[in-house]
Order: C-alpha cells, then sequence, then structure tokens
C-alpha cells in the first residue's frame, strides 16, 4: 500500500435525539503521501466526519481506517493521542490557539509535548515563524492578531514538528479573500518544502483551484474524486 | 513540562486567575472567622463566669441551688476550718439571701448577696464597701450593677427601702444607700443582684459565720457537711445554651463550607466550560487525557495553594485589626448571657487547618472532575465546546 491512509467502507452513524443519523455511508478513500486535496461539500455532507476520523478524535461506526498501515481502531486512548503527537497536525476553522500563549509559544507547544527541550528547537520554531511571515508578531497574543495571522500562526503550530499529515479543517472559513487567498498560497509552500500531505475539508469554491484533488461529499457519499496533474484543471 | 505549562496557564490568566483566588481566600477567612467568633464567644463566657463568680468550684451548703430563691433561706451553713483558713486569694464566702427592694415606691424582688469584703479570688469592682463598719448601722450600703440600677431607676447616692427575713421568719426593713453603681462583666451577678458586705448580711439575717457557698481557687478535698460543685456544674446551664449555640454554629458552618464550595465550583466550572476548546485542542495535539486532566488540576491545586497563602495574609489582617476592636454585643445586655464587653475571636489553628485542607479539597476536586469527564468524552465534542452545557 503507497498511500499514508487508507479509509476503507467507513460508515459513521450519529444518534441525534431518538433518530440515528448517518453522515458518512461506505467511504473508501486512500491519500498518497505530500497530497495537497480536499473534501468539497455542502454543510453536513460529513467532510469534518471525515477529517476527525482520520484524526483519531472520532471513531467509525463500521469499516477501517489505516495510517500507514496501523488500524486507528485498534488503538487505545492513549496510543491514539500518540499517534496524533507523531503524525499529525490540525488547522481549526477557529484556529483554536492557546490564549495566553504568545505566537512562539503557540508554536513551540507541539515540540515540547513530544518531549523536546525549548533551547534544542528554538531555531526550528524561529525559522517556522519566518515562513509564515511573522517575525515581527513573534511575542504577541493570539487577541493582539488579525484573524489571518491567527491561521498563520496555526498553520505554523501545525507544521512545526514536520508531520506527515496536516488535517485542516475549513481553514479559509472565517477569512477574507485577499487572507483566505494567502493562507491557500502558503500552505501549497509548506506542502512543497515540508513534503507533508494536507488534507482539507472546505465548501469555499476558492480552494479548488489550489488543490491537486478534490472529493466531493453529499449526504456522507463520495460523489466525485476529482485529480489534477502540474497546473490543469482537475478531471 | 506539565508543571511549567499549568504554572505559565495560571499565572497568565489575569483577572479570572485573581477572581478564583481571591473567592476562595474569602470563603475560607469567612469560614475561619465564624467559628473563632463563636469559640470567642464560649471562651469569654466562661472566663467571665469563672472570673466574677464560679472561680475553680463552689463549696455549697447541701440543697442550695442559686436557681431556686424560695430556698435560699434553707440551705446556709457555718464555714468548716479546712476553708475558713484559705487566704483571700484562694476563696470568697457568700451569703445569698432573699429581699425586696422598694425604689420609687416600687417593688422589686432582689438577690441579696454579701460577700467577704477581703477576697480577691473573684475580680468584683466593690471598693465601695470597704470603708464601712463591720457591724451594719442605720443604712445598709450597697453596690449594684448598672444592669440593675438602670432597671431600679438608682443612682449612686440614692436610697431606697430593702426589706428582708432574718434565720427566723422575723420581716425587717432598712434604708439601702447605693454607695457605687458598677460596670459587671457577668450580668448574671448585675441583674437583680445587690451586693451587700457579707458581715452586714450575716448581721441582717442574723446568721452570725454563715455562708451560702465559697468560692475557690481550687478543690480542696471531700469536706464533711458540704458539697463541691465543680466549675463545669456551675457553669453548665449556660454552657449547653453556649453548646446548642454553636450546634447551630457548626451548621453554619457546614452551610458556609457548602456555599464556598459552591462558589468555588462555579467559578471553576465556569472556567473549564469557557477553556473546552483548549481541553480538545490539546487532545488533538496528542497529549492524554490523563496529561489534561493533570494539566488542570495542577492548575487548580495552584490556584487553592494561592488562596491559601491570600487568606493567611488578608486573614492576618483582618483578624488582627478585629481583635483590637472586637464585636459589639450590647444588645445582649438583657440576656443572662455572662458577656458584656466586646467579643474577640478565638481562633483554633485545628479549624483553621481543616477549614484550609477541605476548601483547598473542593478546590482540586471541581478542578478534576469536570475535566476528566471532558477527556473521557469524544475530544470531538470538546473542540466544539458541547463536552458540558
Amino acid at each position: 500500500m503507497n498511500s499514508i491512509v487508507a479509509i476503507e467502507k467507513v460508515v459513521k452513524v450519529y444518534r441525534v435525539g431518538s433518530e440515528d443519523f448517518t453522515a458518512l455511508h461506505e467511504i473508501s478513500l486512500e491519500i498518497e503521501p505530500g497530497a495537497f486535496m480536499s473534501f468539497v461539500g455542502p454543510s453536513g455532507s460529513g467532510k469534518t466526519t471525515l477529517l476527525n476520523l482520520i484524526g483519531g478524535l472520532d471513531q467509525p461506526t463500521s469499516g477501517s481506517i489505516f495510517f500507514k498501515n496501523v488500524k486507528l481502531g485498534e488503538l487505545n486512548r492513549t496510543a491514539l493521542a500518540e499517534y496524533r503527537r507523531k503524525n499529525l497536525g490540525f488547522v481549526f476553522q477557529t484556529y483554536n490557539l492557546l490564549p495566553v500563549y504568545s505566537v512562539y509559544e503557540n508554536i513551540l507547544f507541539p515540540l515540547l509535548l513530544d518531549g523536546n527541550k525549548e533551547s534544542a528547537v528554538r531555531q526550528s520554531v524561529l525559522d517556522m515563524v519566518a515562513s509564515v511571515g511573522l517575525s515581527d508578531q513573534i511575542k504577541k497574543r493570539p487577541s493582539q492578531l488579525s484573524g489571518g495571522q491567527c491561521q498563520r500562526v496555526a498553520i505554523a503550530r501545525a507544521l512545526v514538528k514536520k508531520p506527515a499529515l496536516i488535517l485542516a479543517d475549513e481553514p479559509t472559513a472565517n477569512l477574507d479573500a485577499e487572507n483566505s487567498f494567502q493562507i491557500l498560497e502558503l500552505m501549497r509552500e509548506l506542502n512543497k518544502q515540508f513534503k507533508a500531505a494536507f488534507v482539507f475539508s472546505t465548501h469555499d469554491e476558492k480552494v479548488t483551484k489550489y488543490v491537486t484533488r478534490e472529493v466531493g461529499l453529499e449526504d456522507g457519499r463520495v460523489c466525485w474524486d476529482k485529480r489534477r496533474n502540474g497546473f490543469g484543471s482537475l478531471e | 513540562m506539565i508543571f511549567n505549562i499549568a504554572w505559565k496557564n495560571f499565572s497568565r490568566q489575569g483577572i479570572r486567575a485573581v477572581l478564583n483566588v481571591v473567592v476562595t481566600a474569602l470563603a475560607m477567612i469567612a469560614v475561619v472567622f465564624n467559628i473563632s467568633l463563636y469559640n470567642g464567644f464560649q471562651a469569654q463566657t466562661t472566663r467571665n463566669m469563672i472570673r466574677t463568680d464560679v472561680a475553680g468550684g463552689h463549696y455549697q451548703a447541701p440543697g442550695f441551688d442559686i436557681l431556686s430563691p424560695t430556698e435560699w433561706e434553707d440551705h446556709s451553713l457555718k464555714v468548716p476550718e479546712v476553708l475558713k483558713n484559705l487566704p483571700p486569694s484562694q476563696k470568697a464566702e457568700a451569703l445569698v439571701q432573699q429581699g425586696q427592694l422598694f425604689p420609687n415606691r416600687r417593688l422589686y424582688p432582689v438577690q441579696l448577696r454579701g460577700i467577704d469584703i477581703n477576697q480577691t479570688l473573684l475580680d468584683l469592682p466593690l471598693e465601695g464597701l470597704k470603708s464601712y463598719r463591720e457591724k451594719v448601722e442605720d443604712i445598709i450600703p450597697a453596690v449594684l450593677g448598672i444592669k440593675m440600677a438602670q432597671k431600679a431607676h438608682l443612682k449612686k447616692g440614692d436610697t431606697a427601702v430593702l426589706k428582708w427575713r432574718d434565720r427566723f421568719g422575723v420581716v425587717d426593713a432598712r434604708d439601702l444607700l447605693v454607695v457605687d453603681v458598677v460596670t459587671m462583666v457577668n450580668s448574671r451577678v448585675d441583674g437583680g443582684v445587690l451586693w451587700l458586705r457579707l458581715d452586714h448580711l450575716q448581721d441582717m439575717t442574723q446568721r452570725p459565720d454563715e455562708v451560702s457557698w465559697v468560692a475557690v481557687a481550687e478543690f480542696q478535698g471531700t469536706v464533711q457537711g458540704i458539697e463541691f460543685q465543680t466549675v463545669d456544674e456551675l457553669t453548665s446551664d449556660i454552657l449547653n445554651l453556649i453548646k446548642n449555640e454553636r450546634r447551630y454554629g457548626k451548621i453554619f458552618w457546614v452551610i458556609l463550607i457548602f456555599l464556598s464550595g459552591i462558589g468555588v465550583f462555579n467559578t471553576q466550572i465556569l472556567n473549564v466550560f469557557k477553556r473546552q476548546k483548549e481541553i480538545g485542542t490539546l487532545m488533538a495535539f496528542g497529549m492524554t487525557s490523563a496529561q489534561v486532566v493533570g494539566l488542570f488540576t495542577l492548575e487548580g491545586s495552584m490556584a487553592a495553594l494561592l488562596s491559601v497563602v491570600v487568606a493567611l495574609v488578608l486573614g492576618t489582617l483582618l483578624f488582627t485589626w478585629f481583635q483590637s476592636v472586637g464585636l459589639d454585643i450590647s444588645h445582649l445586655s438583657e440576656s443572662t448571657i455572662p458577656v458584656h464587653e466586646n467579643i474577640l475571636l478565638d481562633i483554633h489553628p485545628g479549624e483553621v487547618v481543616s477549614t484550609m485542607i477541605i476548601i483547598v479539597c473542593i478546590m482540586v476536586l471541581v478542578s478534576w472532575l469536570p475535566v476528566r469527564k471532558i477527556t473521557r468524552l469524544d475530544p470531538t465534542l470538546a473542540l466544539r465546546g458541547r463536552a458540558i452545557t
């Protein structure tokens, strides 16, 4: 298997009140290393659910998800935490930065969590801050930054430990057009630079022209799976 | 690492952390203050009773009961030698009889309390009686407490007719002169009491050398024909009353602890509620449930420990000030509670420590419990801020 993520016949059913709601219907997909792809669809189509399942934040009702041939369903909570810590980076729609930390400390945090000493990783953090263009904001706290700047910090934080996979849930939803464009450009650049696979969930049309693969979801089913080579249109 | 993160989180929370710490510290102070005030009330009551009336116990005429005035005449005796030989600092002889005072044409039943004027065991401001001769003359000198003087509408220098019966049942009457009106810290030896010289009262009632009781500094052993009443026995009625009060005080203490706990719980749960997304984010980054719970519990513990420090500092300042002014309980002057002066705190270190431990435990518990619940749920709920609603 060449993929880093393999999704096999995944079903996710939620209990809503007294009724069951099926968010995903037997989804099967593979994600290649270094991919730059998106799950596209309207609200309630299952994009975020799928990202959460890949991230090990939620468990499928049936079916399996493999990360580098390891079945996530067989990992206990502690092992899942370790899986996320070692392999994944998350970017959230609402940034989810730690409010009492500075830009520098937010980006440093995942490295400390991984057992690194600050002195050993300081330069990596500074480089990452520079690569998202926030060197002059390094001491500021999230409340002192704009939405676009916060999302840059979130991206830097997700990338700093050089994970194999970045999961970004609607990363441009809270940004204006200009900032969305900058963030997407930045992520595409970092994707090339760090070779990490980026998987977005989005319903933003603008994202389409940046990704190399687009998976369309509707009512929890895959409706299309388009790929693009180079800068051509998605096929 | 967790400690550093917890400290950073806690120390940078600003006003939220300050409020959390101050509310908890004030809760501790309120609980300790309340219970110490009850302690002070009880201690002061006991002290005043001992100082002015009870001393180290009473050797009483068999059957004598201060609460049965109609039987006082029937229970007096001559002081046994073993007690008579004690120095004035070790004993105080007293004769208690019934009388009737007629101030301003009113009838006022009174307790005539004759006290050995040379005694120094009981702290009674009766110097006004010392200058009179041993033999009672035409006018009987008496000292009144302020409460008694007010009730009888008498002041220093006033006279009133006093009527009493001697040992043979013969009624006699004479003018009484108020030689002094004094402050009595124990209202039980003030209201309704006329203080006379013992030798005068013995002479008036034809009971030479007879007393109702002899207060002693300490137990002198069993004496033939006389009963010994311990301090506990002599103060049992008032101590029972205070114990009842104290029981209510303990209920109040539990309620205060409970309310403090609710306050702390509210503050902490709000804190955790506001930080649900942060908890979800930490879990998404790969923190284990145990690490997240440990982090928040550590933050709660830091707040709790800082609350203890703040409570100690603020409490010391507040209590020091309070001890210089006390609590005015003059509104109780009409009651039989033997406390007249301001109440001071009686702080028991054990109660301070236990109160602090309980509140610290509550704080740590309410830091641990909601976060533990969140981390056991699906992290996506925390990320959406819906783990606790």
